[in-house]
């Protein structure tokens, strides 16, 4: 209901701005803001300018991005999709320069189009509007601009060119050009051939690191821990760190089976990582002293630990799943 | 006159006799009529005495009637035909209905049907008594004398550090037992018990529960042993994906309906009658067993110390990351291919230490059979090259490496052609290239080798090194360019989310829309594996200590499973094998160390240390620079035995629990906890499908979400448009489609795909999470993937980003057929304005929805599982919408014309 009374709100304002603008004709208004795009593609766009483009009837189709640049505004997205905005404006522009397409791509500041941004209700930015054609060959059913959805984040140019696109057949779709990223390229180039050199200097010293075995078990050893204890699914489900029990304080463990937080995983890995370092001590370094007396205090240190630490192990799962009923002393 | 002034009581009529009544009734009769012509002469007073009178001549006509009633009730009684009028009304419905008896009369033929050819029951009798007669006692039991008879074996077996075994035997407490046999024949048929032990607690551990689950697959064995191999090649399914069909024998894995098809008819050629279904209920236990002994074997391989075998398999066979998928009645490719997997394995092993071209061939044998069982193949083509890489690189290329992979790469890989499914692929799609690269530099190096050898130079050895790498080079290059240039495949969407995680979210929704493909969290890990878990790194760190061959085979492994296990739940199943064999090594070296009788003298020690200490190898791990001196204490010794015997106690304990609790429930029924602690079956799928069964025309299509579509066709035997092998992305979608619009939207598409009724799965009166409103967006997901204009997700939100299903549910959900099906009626359960739905703790609006396509055929008893009828075209050609509001709307047009003023008609 929320989206159709915006749509009710723009067509009153369109309604409105074409009568009080109704001495340039659609194909005049296209000529001008086509004309701006040549030099500056998207458009910059105030309040009159933008409620003059959208007039009706048009014979063009027009996309606007209304959108809040402003630090004071934060809108992180607004500043990552602007590039893209602009990539695919120019590259449209660019390659459509006699406007066969006859698409003006504009941007609309918060900072320039207040009043825009009033009369449409809008709360958030950044907002895209396509304002498919009302009259002419490829008329839109429906003169009501076409919203996209920032949904999934900052899209890339391409998304955004399909879905315009989409909207616009049976007319030329310039297609977007990345200009080379000659810094990239550069830096990579440098980045590379340093390192190349470094590692040709350094030869002498990193060998021994990489045909290290101690190197290399502890590489494996430490990965097999990452792995184990969960540490992909927080890359994949970008869980929390920590997050408040609801009381103020820290909850270190999600409640539940299938949910896990960043330190958890942590707290896990390095409870697994003490008893694998107990168990091989017990089984390689122990057994490898000679002193009888060491012998005996290094097997009861490491034992302990081993002991207490599976414990505690096991009591904390059993936290995550309330109906596990097995424990070992201390941590009944 | 005055007698009759009175209103007339019925009370008062009861005792009068017929003749009585009559009377009365003519005088009251006489009385109105001179009420009424006192009522046109003049203004009489007593015009509303005209009502009482009427009443009156009412109550006595029917106290007149009733007792003429009576009279006849009393005549016709013990007549054989009741008047018309005297007998109970009831509905039209029940009085035409069929008598009791007419009822249940069958036909001879049909009497004889049901006796011989009864409705299936789901379950094997045999097995279910199995069940009870195997209790967890005796599985624990099995499951623990291995363990311990393992620890007592072991003492003799370290050659290496005990170099004469026999001589320290006698003084052996511990031994006493096992020195009945001092021969190693004894102690050889000792082992071959204990597997075998072992191997039956595997096979009892997976008897807890028998629903045999993916029904299409004992649907397809049937029809292979039906129709035999050459016609189950060709078979094309029309009972599946309506109206396009299924090509089942070129889509799917032949190897676990071959394998059952093969025992069948083997025990028939034996004169053991059995049926298929027994077979395929224990396929997979039974091939647990067998997995058991591959882990032993394997597991021989890395130590020479037979006890970590013993371990291994045991692990192995009570493993619950392994049993999850190999309960018994799991009908799944997983039930064989992990035995593959490991015997693969093994093979390979064998043949990389003997160079032996006949153990290449035995493994590329087994990788055949893999490859026809399992998609999961994927994991042996990349495992095996990337091992023989990494030796590569070590320096340790050897005429035996290069034996090995040649025999198994040219001979696996003709082998694996031959399935219709896998074809050209091994040629043609990237995940087979590294196999095929590596095989390329094999050769090279083996030309290089030769070379070498003929021309001993130093400079033109470093020359042809260079030369060797840069071939390797080029050849990725190559591979690079022929892969953008589209002459190699890409990397399949399954295979790759598996590198790059964040893609199936995007680009696959219906790879990441299933439950396995989800990652792993810890909890789980824990629950499927508990303390092999930790035991896994030190088994990991013991190979590093020798790493020989195979030990870094087992690195490999180690890494790649462990990641590959983490990123996706289902390949937990993969990593179960190299953690039980590095826990082994773990336990095993753990338990040579404090079990040995053999205390050393410290006097001793210390002279010898310092001339030991300066052989240690340069290459080896720092730890073990020094040599082994033993364990002195008894005390440690006792106390290490204790707590590894208890941790083993407890892991048995921990894979009972787990087995029993959370693998043996099967998916189709669900159990839950009474508050009483009792335990409460709900059998609604069962139930729900048994309907469909008896209701419904034989051709009937059933429309559901694809998760049910191997049960329906299996259970319930119906024809499908979307199963659980999603081979059709876009057929998927068009049901998601017909599931996320409006009826409007949705009649045209299922009268399209001739969809007799649709079945959902609602959880909302049970608060079962399984649902199909949980799963609603994946259906919307993959629907918008196909159709971006017409579906979209972000309107299934209210404005502020929720997904909700009360009151406050976007307009767009709420007319979803899918929220109509599931909250169709809902309502009326509940008392006005109160229905709940429990599963999302939401309050419904008071108002439910209205279906006009549709109409409710069946609801299970929980209401878990709700069909539909799709009705069939209107009888006067209106479209649904209209004629449902036609029969809404019609009582009160009726009431408004009644109620309005009457208009004067001028014309």
């Amino acid at each position: 209901m929320r989206v159709l009374s915006v749509f009710s709100l723009v067509l009153g304002g369109l309604s409105l701005a074409a009568a009080a603008k109704s001495k340039k004709s659609s194909e005049e208004r296209f000529q001008l803001y086509h004309g701006k795009a040549l030099s500056s593609s998207p458009v910059k766009l105030g309040d009159s300018s933008y409620r003059e483009l959208t007039a009706t009837p048009r014979d063009y189709a027009a996309a606007v991005l209304l959108t809040a640049m402003d630090s004071r505004y934060g809108c992180q997205l607004c500043r990552e999709f602007q590039p893209e905005w602009e990539l695919l404006a120019r590259s449209w522009t660019g390659g459509d320069r006699k406007g066969e397409s006859r698409v003006v791509f504009g941007t609309l500041d918060f900072n320039d189009g207040r009043d825009v941004f009033m009369s449409l209700g809008l709360q958030t930015a950044p907002v895209l509007f396509f304002f498919p054609p009302t009259v002419g060959p490829h008329a839109a059913a429906s003169s009501e601009p076409l919203r996209y959805d920032f949904t999934g984040g900052a899209q890339a140019a391409e998304v955004v060119h399909h879905w315009i696109s989409r909207h616009l057949p049976d007319v030329p779709h310039p297609p977007i050009k990345r200009p080379i990223n000659w810094m990239r390229w550069i830096s990579t180039f440098v980045i590379l051939s340093g390192g190349l050199t470094a590692s040709y200097v350094a030869w002498p010293y990193v060998l021994p690191i990489i045909q290290s075995r101690t190197v290399w078990a502890a590489v494996t050893l430490i990965s097999i821990l990452l792995f184990t204890s969960g540490h992909m699914f927080n890359q994949i489900r970008n869980v929390p760190y920590v997050a408040g029990d609801g009381r103020g304080g820290i909850a270190y463990f999600a409640p539940g089976f299938q949910n896990q937080y960043g330190l958890e995983t942590q707290i896990v890995a390095a409870l697994y990582g003490i008893l694998a370092l107990s168990s091989i001590s017990l089984a390689v370094k122990v057994p490898r002293m000679s002193d009888p007396r060491y012998q005996g205090i290094a097997f009861f240190v490491w034992f302990g630990i081993m002991f207490v630490v599976y414990s505690l192990l096991l009591s904390i799962f059993r936290g995550k799943n309330p109906g596990y009923n097995f424990s070992l002393p201390p941590f009944m | 006159m005055s007698k009759s002034s009175g209103k007339v009581k019925a009370g008062q009529l009861w005792s009068k006799n017929k003749d009585e009544l009559t009377k009365q009734l003519a005088e009251l009769k006489t009385e109105l009529s001179q009420l009424r012509i006192q009522k046109i002469v003049s203004s009489g007073t007593k015009l509303t005495k005209i009502h009482d009178i009427r009443k009156s001549i009412a109550r006595v006509l029917t106290v007149i009637n009733a007792k003429q009633r009576a009279q006849l009730r009393l005549f016709y009684k013990n007549k054989k035909y009741l008047p018309l009028d005297l007998r109970a009304k009831q509905t039209r419905a029940i009085r035409r209905r069929l008598s009791p008896e007419d009822a249940s009369r069958v036909l001879e033929k049909t009497k004889k049907r049901q006796t011989h050819f009864p409705q299936r029951k789901f379950a094997v009798k045999p097995v279910i008594f199995c069940c009870c007669f195997l209790p967890l006692q005796l599985q624990q039991s099995f499951g623990l004398l291995p363990g311990v008879s393992a620890f007592r074996l072991q003492t003799g077996e370290r050659q290496h550090h005990h170099p004469s075994p026999q001589a320290t035997m006698s003084a052996d407490p511990l031994q006493t037992l096992a020195s009945v046999g001092k021969g190693k024949s004894t102690r050889g048929v000792l082992r071959v018990i204990i597997l075998a032990l072992i191997a039956g607690a595997a096979i009892a551990s997976r008897l807890f529960s028998v629903i045999l689950d993916p029904w299409f697959n004992f649907r397809a064995t049937k029809y292979l042993v039906a129709n035999g191999f050459y016609n189950f090649w060709d078979w094309f399914d029309d009972r599946t994906w309506h109206p396009l069909g299924r090509v089942t024998g070129g889509t799917l894995y032949p190897g676990l309906m071959v394998t059952s098809g093969v025992i069948y008819h083997a025990l028939r050629a034996l004169r053991i009658p059995v049926d298929i279904r027994n077979i395929c209920v224990l396929l997979a236990p039974a091939f647990s067993g067998l997995t058991a002994i591959a882990a032993y074997l394997l597991t021989n391989e890395m130590t020479p110390s037979s006890s970590a075998g013993l371990l291994a398999a045991l692990f192995m066979g009570i493993a619950p990351g392994y049993i999850s998928r190999s309960v018994a009645g799991s009908y799944d490719n997983e039930a064989i291919a992990i035995f593959l997997l490991v015997f693969t394995f093994y093979l390979w092993i064998k043949a990389l230490k003997q160079g032996s071209m006949l153990w290449g061939a035995l493994c590329a044998l087994s990788y055949g059979y893999m490859v026809a069982s399992w998609g999961g193949y994927a994991f042996i083509t990349c495992l095996l090259p990337l091992h023989a890489f990494v030796l590569i690189c070590m320096g340790r290329y050897s005429t035996r490496l290069y034996v090995a992979y040649t025999t198994w790469y040219a001979l696996g890989t003709l082998a694996s052609m031959q399935i219709p499914f896998v074809g050209f692929l091994p040629v043609k799609t990237s995940e087979h290239m590294p196999a095929l690269g590596i095989f390329g530099f094999l050769q090279l190096l083996a030309f290089l080798d030769y070379v070498r050898s003929a021309i001993p130079s130093r400079q033109f050895q470093t020359f042809l090194w260079v030369f060797a790498g840069a071939t390797f080079g080029i050849g990725l290059l190559g591979l690079v360019i022929a892969t953008s240039a589209g002459f190699i495949a890409p990397w399949s969407g399954r295979f790759y989310s598996l590198w790059d995680t964040g893609y199936a979210k995007i680009h696959i929704p219906i790879i990441a829309s299933v439950s396995e493909h989800q990652p792993t969290a810890w909890p789980a890990f824990f629950f499927d594996l508990n303390m092999l878990i930790w035991l896994f790194p030190v088994g990991v760190y013991l190979c590093f200590q020798e790493l020989a061959d195979e030990h870094v085979f087992i690195v490999v492994y180690a890494l790649f499973g462990s990641y590959f296990a983490g990123v996706m739940v289902r390949l937990m199943l993969t990593l179960t094998p190299v953690v039980c064999i590095a826990a082994a090594i773990a336990v095993s070296t753990l338990l040579d160390t404090y079990l040995s009788t053999k205390s050393p003298k410290p006097e001793e020690t210390l002279a010898t240390e310092g001339s030991e200490g300066k052989k240690a190898a340069k290459s080896s791990l720092k730890s073990t620079s020094k040599p082994v001196v033993g364990v002195y204490g008894l005390w440690e010794k006792s106390m290490m035995v204790g707590a590894l015997g208890v941790y083993l106690l407890l892991f048995v304990l921990h894979c009972t629990w787990v087995t029993s609790n959370a693998y043996s429930s099967p998916s189709v029924v669900l159990a839950s906890r009474l508050p009483d602690g009792s335990q409460h079956i709900i059998d609604d799928y069962r139930e729900a499908y048994q309907w469909l069964r008896q209701n419904t025309r034989e051709d009937a299509k059933i429309m559901s979400w694809w998760d049910y579509g191997y049960q329906i066709g299996g259970m319930a035997d119906r024809p499908t448009l979307v199963d659980n092998n999603t081979w059709n992305n876009t057929h998927i979608a068009t049901v998601g489609k017909a599931m996320s619009s409006s009826e409007e939207v949705s009649y045209p598409i299922m009268r399209q795909h001739e969809v007799d009724y649709v079945l959902v799965v609602f959880g909302g009166l049970l608060g079962y999470s399984g649902d199909d409103i949980n799963k609603f967006l994946w259906m919307v997901r993959i629907a918008e993937g196909i159709w971006p204009d017409e579906v979209n997700e972000r309107s299934f939100f209210t404005s502020r980003g929720e997904y909700r299903v009360d009151g406050e549910a976007s307009e767009t959900m709420k007319n979803s057929l899918m929220y109509k099906m599931s909250y169709y009626n809902y309502n009326n359960l509940f008392p006005p304005g109160q229905a709940v739905d429990r599963m999302r703790q939401a309050r419904l609006p008071e108002v439910g929805p209205s279906l006009s396509t549709l109409e409710e055929a069946f609801t299970s008893e929980n209401w878990i599982i709700r069909i539909y009828k799709v009705k069939d075209l209107d009888n006067l050609g209106r479209d649904h919408m209209s004629a449902a509001a036609f029969d809404r709307g019609h009582k009160k047009k009726k009431a408004t014309k009644k109620k309005g003023p009457r208009a004067l008609r001028v014309e």
